[in-house]
């Protein structure tokens, strides 16, 4: 796959991966941006082992567990202009209240519950993150039961 | 959302708006990211330069006579070459890590490397200043055993005064810097892998 068709394909997938770990809509556009920089650095590299998906969520979600580290290797002044004007706020509060819930839960947790949202199947969320998959279910199911809980206290259903 | 038990997650999920992807942003950001790769190439590059050739003209320009002088000329660019090379090695370290691992793996891998970058400062920052202090030492003998004795020991007292202040409070604190932010990232680390155990 050449690198512009993965970008179009992947950019919305990952952008939302990104928004899931750390619900900053700036910060979430670095974060996407930083992936594909790899995914451009490493596509000489992929050999059809895995899925390109698995490959590039398994990229992305690294990425933001080493965001933990350094989080100003690119200030935020670098960004292309246009990107923060075309900055939408103001989405539904019950989209917004998912993004914070998430963001909220310990960090292995927001990865995984993010592709599972993103219809990555458990077989494949196992082999980017590297549990098993029965752990996977489990974890899946209870995340949605904190989720739910959340919302029900929340009152927003 | 009709009732208690299923709230859609998945739709609320996708309904996040996300800007259009745009091809150009990316490309000028790769575009800065490879400049930015030169540029720390180059300041390296050019710090180990501009110190080797002050070195190398002090040498030259003063003609020490002493080989103790000559000795402790390279002691000290030995130390700074060492400084350099640590910290290049470390930034090398990180560039390569894998980022095509599990999350599992990949967090094993940031522990392992953060662990290594602890140790080596450490005892790096350690040598470093050993090596500086006997340099100085040497090289200063040739021009101080043509002082009088009295001058010789105060340029000497004055010396190691300087340097037991760094040794005995500069690098202390920074060694205590540098761990403080690396044992509270390691323990971080570790906590995020525990959540895969």
């Amino acid at each position: 796959m050449e690198f512009e068709e993965i970008y179009k394909t992947y950019w919305d997938r990952i952008f939302r991966l990104c928004m899931g770990f750390v619900n900053d809509y700036d910060a979430a556009q670095d974060l996407a941006q930083e992936t594909f920089i790899i995914v451009w650095q490493k596509l000489e590299t992929f050999r059809n082992e895995s899925a390109i998906g698995t490959w590039i969520f398994r990229i992305a979600s690294n990425n933001c567990l080493r965001q933990i580290e350094k989080q100003k290797r690119f200030p935020k002044t670098e960004l292309p202009i246009h990107l923060s004007e075309e900055k939408q706020q103001s989405i539904e509060p019950q989209i917004q209240f998912l993004y914070h819930c998430i963001a909220e839960l310990p960090e292995t947790d927001r990865i995984i519950i993010s592709l599972e949202l993103e219809d990555v199947k458990q077989a494949e969320i196992a082999k980017i993150v590297g549990l098993s998959e029965a752990n996977v279910r489990v974890k899946i199911h209870r995340i949605k039961e904190k989720l739910t809980q959340k919302f029900k206290e929340n009152g927003q259903r | 959302m009709d009732n208690d038990k299923t709230i859609d997650f998945k739709d609320l999920w996708k309904k996040q708006t996300v800007n259009e992807p745009n091809i150009d942003d990316i490309l000028m950001r790769l575009k800065q990211f490879k400049k930015a790769n030169l540029r720390s190439l180059w300041k390296t590059n050019i710090l180990l330069f501009a110190t080797s050739a002050f070195i190398l003209f002090v040498w030259y320009h003063y003609q020490p006579q002493f080989i103790s002088s000559k000795i402790g000329i390279v002691l000290a660019i030995l130390a700074m070459a060492m400084y350099v090379a640590v910290y290049n090695r470390l930034l090398k370290d990180f560039k390569h890590i894998d980022t095509t691992q599990t999350n599992r793996e990949y967090l094993e891998k940031l522990i392992l490397i953060k662990r290594k970058q602890q140790f080596m400062q450490s005892t790096m920052l350690s040598w470093y200043f050993v090596l500086l202090l006997v340099g100085i030492c040497l090289y200063m003998y040739e021009y101080t055993s043509r002082m009088t004795v009295l001058y010789a020991l105060f340029t000497y007292a004055v010396t190691l005064l300087w340097i037991a202040f760094n040794w005995f409070y500069l690098r202390p604190k920074q060694i205590k810097k540098q761990e403080k932010k690396i044992n509270d990232l390691i323990a971080k680390f570790e906590e995020i892998n525990n959540q895969l155990l």
